[in-house]
């Protein structure tokens, strides 16, 4: 298996013929999947959450937004067209549907462990330094958020042991 | 492979110069081999290990933090073993050695009062967090995953003791 080593020159720049193997697209295209629903997920719990739980989702959708964006571009960059959105997403099997806070927070916590496991793949396939760093950056945040969210919504445990595998 | 006619006893004696040459070969021949440089998730195992015992001491010590100290013994035990799995995966112990896995260091008593084991429960966590971060650029893949997720899971953990 081959082994990345710290990156210690200039940045890679996408844009000068950067490459990434197919399964690797195929993981950043799944992460890219998984922004798209937190979007969805985050703008849709606005409407049913109280108060005091509005700024943490709109921080949320800011960051998945950001997160998207980029992620959209890498894929751009590597000459890969990036997935739409779709038109409206579902709460997990055994989830009911968002009617209002609890199922909210219930669906927004979803939304973090999916976005954590998308980019858990993506940092298992690839050797690229800067997507490495990025899918790291991306998983951690995915985790932080999920826990955030259960602690909120009162779901045990607050955190798994590993997210984007447990 | 360092082979015998270069320690043959009719070669050493007839060509006396090979003599300076042989003797440190035969030594080395005698000798183990040096041991591996020590794996690095070790050292990740070990931390793992001493975090679960240290918040599993405060969980008794502190009624208040009972719950969210059990909860980082709970998933930092589960870093410990997966690590372990994963030293052992890659090399398997010899049945010798296999009584004694990685040494955890010597227990603390945990902090006095509340706000100090707190502290100290997320001090741990993000030292942790900072030394699995590290660690991923350098991995092979499959251990990056692992690694990653560690370090997700201690900012995670971070969010429950808070």
């Amino acid at each position: 298996m081959p082994t990345s080593t710290p990156n210690s020159g200039a940045p890679v720049s996408p844009s000068q013929g950067r490459q990434l193997a197919p399964e690797v697209i195929d993981a950043v295209q799944q992460a890219l999947s998984a922004e798209h629903a937190a979007v969805w997920t985050c703008s849709l719990a606005t409407a049913f959450l109280q108060q005091d739980n509005l700024a943490a989702a709109n921080d949320g959708a800011t960051a998945h937004r950001a997160r998207r964006d980029a992620t959209e571009r890498l894929l751009r960059d590597v000459g890969a067209t990036p997935r739409p959105a779709e038109p409206a997403y579902l709460p997990p099997d055994g989830q009911k549907p968002v009617s209002d806070a609890a199922s909210a927070i219930a669906m927004l916590a979803a939304a973090e462990t999916d976005g954590a496991h998308a980019w858990h793949g993506v940092l298992e396939r690839t050797d690229d330094g800067d997507l490495r760093r990025t899918a790291l950056d991306a998983l951690t945040n995915c985790a932080v958020r999920a826990a955030r969210w259960r602690r909120t919504g009162g779901i045990a445990p607050f955190a798994v042991p590993l997210p984007g595998r447990s | 492979m360092i082979s015998a006619p270069a320690v043959s006893r009719r070669g050493v004696l007839v060509v006396g110069a090979l003599t300076a040459l042989a003797a440190p070969l035969a030594v080395a021949c005698s000798t183990p081999e040096p041991p591996l440089p020590p794996d690095p998730l070790t050292e990740l195992a070990v931390q793992a290990r001493a975090d679960a015992a240290a918040a599993a001491a405060i969980a008794s010590a502190q009624p208040g933090l009972a719950e969210a100290a059990g909860l980082v013994a709970t998933n930092r035990g589960e870093h410990a073993k997966v690590l372990q799995a994963e030293l052992d995966r890659a090399r398997p112990p010899s049945p010798s050695s296999s009584a004694a896995p990685t040494k955890s260091a010597a227990p603390t008593p945990p902090p006095p009062d509340p706000q100090s084991a707190k502290t100290a429960l997320t001090d741990a966590l993000t030292a942790a967090e900072k030394k699995a971060s590290e660690l991923v650029l350098t991995l092979p893949n499959f251990r990056a995953g692992l690694v990653g997720s560690i370090a997700a899971g201690c900012a995670a953990l971070r969010e429950a003791v808070r």
